[in-house]
């Protein structure tokens, strides 16, 4: 009987000096102290770390030139099927084999990064982009002209993605991943 | 041919007994040593073997220890001997290949990703083998690619020197095209002299090359392996019916390969007498036209502003209906059909069906009434049989092969390659007649130029030469000796010195050859286009018949009469009874059991046994008004027949002309209803080689945009006149075929031709053979110098190869008159000059062109182009008996504009 009444007066006491709201409260003024956990997304954004593997992009040589040799290696590579090669041999400079067509199906993509590790000439890279938000998902369907301008346009994001997945070397070293087509023999002979 | 068995046709070689891996195991003596362990099953690494030419040693990888021996030898060099103790497996053996690979990669570019051959590749597949991840001393060649060739690119950098192509070339091709070099320090294949590559094309040396070293120049780059979806199917091109495989990406063909591969490199050379599993420049290479742009998409209805694009069920419904209407005015009699011998047997079974059923007409014919009906009626006529007589396994056997006015590495190149196989490996006497000097004469022991037309002429003189000379086989003879008599009589008035002048061959000559080839056991005759699209094509080839009467060499293993056909299913055209006088399995339309036989299977009476047109006279029929309509099925007479014969006229005149083609040509412009119909690409069905063999089309996708399977628009056709033929897939046409001609489809393998000349020597021949021989001594000359023949390129096939881009790049319409030197010479022409060719009613300009294969005398141009229209220049024969169109060759003039 001596808890029931003891109880009973905790209760009335707790309930006259809102002891819960007090309690609930006190977590809630805790927080106004410290430095917030969370952020404005999408205002504000979090650092990406360098071997982050967001949306691929299609690189090019310093001179501008492809570097995708058309190969199919990163198709046979990649374990959702996103990938499609079309290539071709480049008339304008005989004997170069190089890609017409490039689709990259994102919305099927498991961002493995397969691709760019079997690509042998590191035409491939991951980027820091991850936001895909659209009203069509048709635009999804990365073809060879945006995937080189997702290249073009984070750069600086697909080097540091090779060097952290240690692909790509340092100076000298990376032109060994350029191929040397022949010339005809015609050519040579002119020469 | 060392380290083959010394078994041949004729002689078996001895046993042996060896030990392999603990093992005993027989063998023929002789044998490389390398064929002995693959023949239990065991695979030795080898980079450079193949089975169907002599081993060549150079790869290294073959390795095994033979007890007794300190080193590794190579097995493929190596010759089975009888108690070799052999080990193929160990460590040792392992770590000496793993260096010979490692050896080959040294100087290898490692170019995989892009090379063609990635995914494909014998040094790739071996590398990962011996797990060789490490390369001390690599270097690169740095050898420029030769591009030069038209369909092949050289990279010579990606070379390992294993020979295979050089080999494939000399041993099975017998063209010698290629050779191994040494240039900038490494040894590599060039064409013959370091020339630009100018050969058949036929891409057997693409197929046998283990590494990318050399690659196809029409899907360079295009491709890799695993992209591609790949289909059996069967060539449509000629009547050898080559297996290939095409392969496609999506409704694209990217490439096409051939059973003959790098990776099938196990068999025994004896079982390339059924082929070797190569294919020719056509089949590899002229594969374009299955997904090209001309193709037509969907049905066409004439309308006041021209054919116009109409949905199938609109076209299907004015088709019948005015096929109705005119069976309606003008009786069954006015309606009549053309169908082309590349379509499957399914096609050209349900269109005889449809025609005398459906229609009731028997005014139908086909494309093998341009000759091979030549060659079946006399076969049929003399000896009771409906093909050629001897299997492609005979012909590699014969000892001896008179080839007679048939180009046939020109026309059938897969086929000649048995002639070439027992002119090299079995060392046949081959007599070639030909009034041009073709590839098969440069091998043949006995090449025997006539002249042009004259073809015929000489198997008078050989006849007459066999008598003269007793080499005649009297116990036949004495059998039907009323026969022997009159054929004796018949030749009684041809003197050997005569036909010697006609045909420019010496008196000995002819003397010489009769004796080869009826000494020889096992002798065989192959005839072409020179003998049956020839005036008098019908008896030259029953007089080919009685030649091998005579010597008694009718029913005998290995010896027969033979023909290559043009079109892929000329043979099935005859089978599956297209043409006014068969019924299918090749029967007599006249013959009332197999009429009976069909009207009950059909459930409907055939059309009298009187009537039925062919080609020829169904054209003229148009002309004068008895036909009303016409139904044509890919043929393109208008194309094909000299101006002469008035097609133009004849399908103007007409009431209905209905079209179905996978292209447009000259005929389907005139037509009233178009349907686009399939390649044989996309068909599904069989289709029966020269051989007799029963192949499968399958098909390589769906049919291109609306086009349809040329027997599901006869059916379509069908239903709209209110007749449904009752067939909803493939397998329900072969399964009435099957009713119908039990055994046919036989698995393929085609059933043993029985002959038997007894009833015609009996009956007939009597009074036939004075009419077969009494044109010996008609030689009208012609005002005309010139003999202009129509000649078949490899390149081409018909019509149907122009529509193949790959093809015209290697052999374009140069407009040029082939001529020999001489003769250029002669009429004061160098190369840039223009010509007139001038026959009786026409002439025309043409280029000139010297061709050393051209006899002094006569002038060729590719039949395949009709631009410009030499095909008019011809006069037309058509044959009594057979009602075959000759148009091939014609008297003109030549002179320098």
């Amino acid at each position: 009987m001596a808890t029931s009444s003891n109880s009973l007066a905790k209760k009335i006491l707790d309930a006259v000096f809102f002891r819960e709201i007090w309690g609930a409260m006190k977590v809630t003024f805790k927080h106004m102290l410290h430095r917030p956990m969370t952020f404005e997304y999408p205002r504000e954004k979090r650092t990406i770390p360098d071997a982050h593997r967001g949306a691929l992009g299609l690189l090019r040589y310093d001179d501008g030139k492809e570097r995708c040799v058309g190969c199919d290696l990163c198709e046979a590579a990649c374990p959702s099927r996103c990938i499609k090669v079309i290539s071709e041999e480049d008339k304008s400079l005989p004997l170069q084999r190089y890609a017409t067509e490039f689709y990259i199906d994102i919305t099927k993509c498991v961002f493995c990064g397969y691709c760019v590790e079997a690509c042998p000439v590191n035409a491939l890279a991951m980027t820091k982009v991850y936001e895909f938000s659209t009203h069509d998902k048709r635009t999804l369907l990365f073809d060879k002209e945006r995937l080189y301008d997702i290249g073009e346009r984070y750069l600086d994001d697909a080097k540091k993605y090779l060097y952290a997945h240690n692909q790509e070397k340092e100076g000298e070293e990376s032109v060994a991943y350029r191929y040397h087509f022949p010339v005809p023999v015609e050519k040579s002979q002119d020469s | 041919m060392g380290l083959k068995p010394v078994t041949s046709s004729d002689t078996e070689a001895t046993t042996i007994e060896l030990t392999l891996d603990g093992e005993t195991v027989t063998a023929k003596e002789g044998v490389s040593l390398y064929d002995v362990i693959s023949s239990t099953g065991k695979i030795v690494p080898a980079m450079c073997y193949h089975y169907t030419f002599d081993p060549f040693g150079s790869c290294g990888m073959c390795l095994v220890m033979q007890e007794g021996k300190k080193a590794p030898v190579r097995s493929c060099t190596a010759k089975a001997a009888g108690g070799m103790i052999i080990r193929t497996e160990g460590d040792d053996l392992f770590a000496a290949r793993k260096k010979g690979v490692e050896k080959h990669l040294s100087v290898h570019p490692l170019d995989c990703p892009v090379c063609d051959a990635d995914g494909h590749c014998e040094l790739q597949d071996m590398a990962f083998e011996h797990g060789v991840t490490d390369l001390a001393n690599a270097k690169q060649k740095n050898i420029p690619e030769d591009t030069r060739s038209l369909v092949l690119d050289f990279n010579m950098n990606r070379c390992i020197a294993c020979g295979e192509c050089i080999n494939i070339c000399k041993d099975v091709q017998r063209i010698d095209a290629l050779q191994f070099m040494k240039k900038g320090g490494f040894t590599q294949v060039v064409a013959k002299g370091d020339q630009t590559l100018d050969c058949e094309f036929c891409g057997d040396c693409l197929a046998v090359c283990p590494v990318g070293a050399i690659t196809n120049k029409y899907s360079k780059y295009a491709y890799k392996p695993w992209q591609l979806k790949k289909t059996t199917t069967t060539c449509n091109y000629c009547g050898d019916g080559c297996q290939m495989y095409v392969e496609t990406k999506d409704t694209e063909v990217t490439r096409v390969t051939s059973p003959l591969s790098w990776k099938n490199k196990w068999g025994d050379r004896g079982d390339t007498v059924n082929g070797h599993g190569g294919l020719c420049v056509r089949g590899r290479f002229g594969f374009q036209f299955i997904d090209s742009n001309a193709r037509l998409k969907s049905p066409l209805v004439r309308t006041e502003s021209g054919l116009k694009e109409t949905p199938w069920i609109d076209a299907l419904d004015i088709a019948a209906g005015r096929l109705a209407y005119v069976k309606k005015t003008y009786g069954e009699q006015a309606i009549a059909g053309l169908i082309t011998a590349r379509c499957t047997n399914e096609d050209l079974y349900v269109f005889q069906k449809f025609m005398r059923t459906v229609l009731g007409t028997n005014h139908i014919d086909s494309s093998s009434r341009y000759g091979h009906v030549n060659f079946v009626r006399a076969v049929q006529h003399a000896l009771g049989a409906t093909r050629m007589t001897n299997t492609s396994e005979e012909i590699s056997r014969a000892q001896a092969i008179l080839v007679i006015g048939a180009n046939i590495t020109e026309t059938n190149p897969v086929a000649s390659l048995r002639v070439k196989a027992a002119l090299g490996v079995n060392k046949a006497h081959v007599i070639v007649v030909d009034s041009a000097q073709t590839n098969i004469a440069a091998l043949a022991s006995h090449p025997s130029l006539v002249k042009p037309g004259t073809e015929g002429l000489l198997i008078q003189g050989l006849i007459k030469s066999a008598i003269q000379q007793n080499l005649i086989d009297e116990d036949v003879t004495q059998q039907s000796p009323q026969a022997f008599t009159a054929l004796q009589q018949a030749i009684e008035h041809i003197t050997l010195e005569h036909i010697a002048q006609q045909t420019g061959l010496s008196v000995d000559h002819i003397h010489e050859i009769t004796k080869v080839f009826a000494e020889a056991s096992r002798s065989l005759i192959l005839c072409g286009e020179g003998i049956l699209r020839q005036v008098n094509g019908y008896h030259h080839v029953l007089n080919l018949i009685d030649l091998l009467w005579i010597m008694g060499k009718i029913g005998k293993p290995g010896c027969g009469i033979n023909t290559f056909t043009e079109e892929a299913n000329e043979q099935g055209a005859v089978d599956m009874g297209v043409g006014p006088e068969f019924l299918p399995g090749g029967l007599a339309y006249t013959s009332s059991e197999a009429r009976e036989k069909l009207s009950n299977i059909w459930l409907t009476e055939l059309p009298p046994e009187n009537q039925g047109s062919t080609l020829m006279d169904i054209l003229k029929q148009c002309r004068s008004g008895d036909i009303k309509a016409l139904y044509i099925v890919g043929e393109n007479p208008l194309g094909t027949l000299p101006a002469s014969c008035e097609v133009e006229a004849a399908l103007k005149n007409l009431e209905v002309l209905i079209y179905q083609d996978p292209f447009m040509t000259e005929t389907g412009q005139l037509a009233h209803v178009v349907f686009p119909a399939t390649t044989f690409a996309e068909k599904d069905g069989t289709v029966t080689n020269q051989e007799g063999k029963v192949q499968f089309l399958r098909p390589i996708f769906d049919p291109l945009g609306e086009s349809a399977m040329d027997w599901h628009i006869m059916a379509g056709i069908a239903n709209g006149l209110g007749s449904s033929l009752d067939f909803e897939a493939t397998n329900d046409v072969q399964r009435e075929i099957m009713k119908v001609l039990p055994g046919y489809y036989n698995l393929g393998q085609p059933a043993k031709v029985q002959v038997n000349p007894d009833p015609y020597l009996r009956n007939e021949y009597v009074n036939e053979v004075s009419t077969r021989y009494s044109q010996a001594s008609n030689d009208a000359k012609s005002q005309r110098p010139f003999m202009l023949k129509m000649i078949q390129l490899i390149y081409h096939s018909g019509k149907l190869s122009t529509q193949a881009s790959g093809l015209l790049a290697i052999a374009p319409n140069t407009k040029q008159l082939h001529m020999h030197p001489e003769d250029i010479e002669r009429l004061g022409l160098v190369t840039e000059n223009q010509v007139r060719i001038t026959t009786d009613h026409m002439s025309l300009e043409l280029g000139v062109k010297a061709d050393l294969s051209i006899m002094p005398g006569s002038c060729s141009v590719p039949e395949h182009f009709n631009d410009p229209p030499v095909k008019d220049l011809m006069t037309i024969h058509v044959d009594p008996d057979t009602k075959v169109p000759y148009f091939k060759q014609t008297h003109v003039t030549v002179e320098k504009i």
